[in-house]
């Protein structure tokens, strides 16, 4: 009932914001800039690089507002152009990174830990993943997007997603109780 | 204090900047509207130039019906108008104003001795002609750096003095 009420709230905000009203667009802003901001800053690892990541997304949102269609999520169509302004800002010169080599696709294991971690410590552990296995990470185990979802955002088949993520978890594993014991 | 977590999807999703980024991203939305409001107003502008040269049109065809009754061998006298450097009126070359105001004063007498229906033509057509070259000097009020405007405006005012010229010329010109 309540995520009914916000959703249709959402699209009340939209359509204002798709006539040109900007107050409108900046409570959208207001809303979502969190989630935004936690999936920028956790795939960039950087905050001013999150930072410029989360303006230029928004900004892109705005002037594509008028293709966003109604039915889709507003949150999900966000976070992909947040992606994609993360993957834009990664290609240039200052920002490479190592590519990852793509892994063999392996079933998955279930993610739990015997002994629990301190947050501070979790995130530092994911910072700590290689790009391509900590983007999957991000996007599949906490922001709880499907497979197929991530891999059209990331732009990377479903199966190197799926083993990218098998490869967050092991390394995570590995790296949590190393530091755990 | 940091929790204790055993799941990934425990940590929090949201985290605000530490800055308030929204100054910068309306900033960005008012000029992407400013820029997408300036071909809006270019089409506007646009929109009654073709007017106003249609309007100097229909002025230039009245008066052919006038001209047609003047000697071919006639010489206009074209007064020189000198490239105005703004768009207001009050800022017209004053010899060109006052030439102007004398030919009007011409020009009225030359009316009132015509016949009625080739002086409401003639009247009309000038008036027509006068339309466009206020229409041309409001725009170029908004827009002073206008080349295409000025250029406009000139050749305007240069066509009304030509008719002018012709109306006041026209009888002493006839056989």
């Amino acid at each position: 009932m309540k995520a009914d009420t916000v959703v249709n709230f959402d699209v009340a905000l939209i359509e204002r914001a798709r006539r040109g009203d900007a107050k409108a667009f900046e409570r959208l802003y207001r809303d979502h800039v969190g989630r935004v901001h936690g999936l920028c800053l956790r795939m960039t690892r950087n905050p001013d690089l999150a930072a410029d990541c989360v303006q230029d997304a928004f900004i892109k949102a705005w002037k594509a507002l008028p293709k966003f269609e109604a039915r889709a999520s507003f949150s999900t169509w966000l976070h992909r152009i947040a992606v994609n302004t993360v993957l834009e800002k990664r290609r240039g010169p200052a920002n490479a990174e190592i590519a990852v080599e793509d892994p063999t696709v392996h079933e998955e294991p279930v993610m739990s830990f015997d002994t629990p971690v301190e947050e501070e410590e979790l995130e530092a552990a994911i910072e700590s993943l290689p790009q391509g296995a900590r983007d999957a990470l991000v996007l599949c185990g906490l922001y709880g997007y499907e497979h197929s979802e991530a891999a059209s955002m990331l732009g990377i088949a479903v199966g190197t997603c799926k083993a990218q993520l098998h490869r967050a978890r092991g390394l995570l594993r590995d790296r949590i109780e190393r530091g755990v014991r | 204090m940091n929790r204790r977590l055993t799941r990934i999807d425990e940590l929090k999703r949201d985290i605000p900047p530490a800055r308030d980024l929204w100054p910068a991203i309306a900033a960005a939305i008012e000029a992407e509207k400013a820029r997408a409001a300036a071909p809006g107003e270019t089409r506007r502008r646009a929109a009654w130039l073709p007017a106003a040269g249609m309007a100097a049109a229909v002025a230039l065809v009245a008066f052919g019906v006038l001209i047609g009754r003047i000697s071919t061998q006639q010489v206009v006298t074209t007064p020189v108008v000198q490239t105005p450097t703004s768009s207001s009126p009050e800022m017209m070359p004053a010899a060109y104003r006052k030439q102007r105001d004398a030919l009007i004063v011409e020009v009225q007498a030359k009316l009132s001795a015509m016949p009625e229906i080739e002086r409401k033509k003639v009247t009309a057509s000038l008036a027509t002609l006068r339309r466009s070259i206020d229409e041309i000097e409001a725009a170029l009020g908004h827009d002073p750096a206008n080349a295409l405007l000025q250029e406009l405006f000139v050749s305007s005012c240069q066509e009304e003095m030509r008719a002018l010229t012709a109306v006041r010329d026209s009888g002493s010109q006839e056989t």
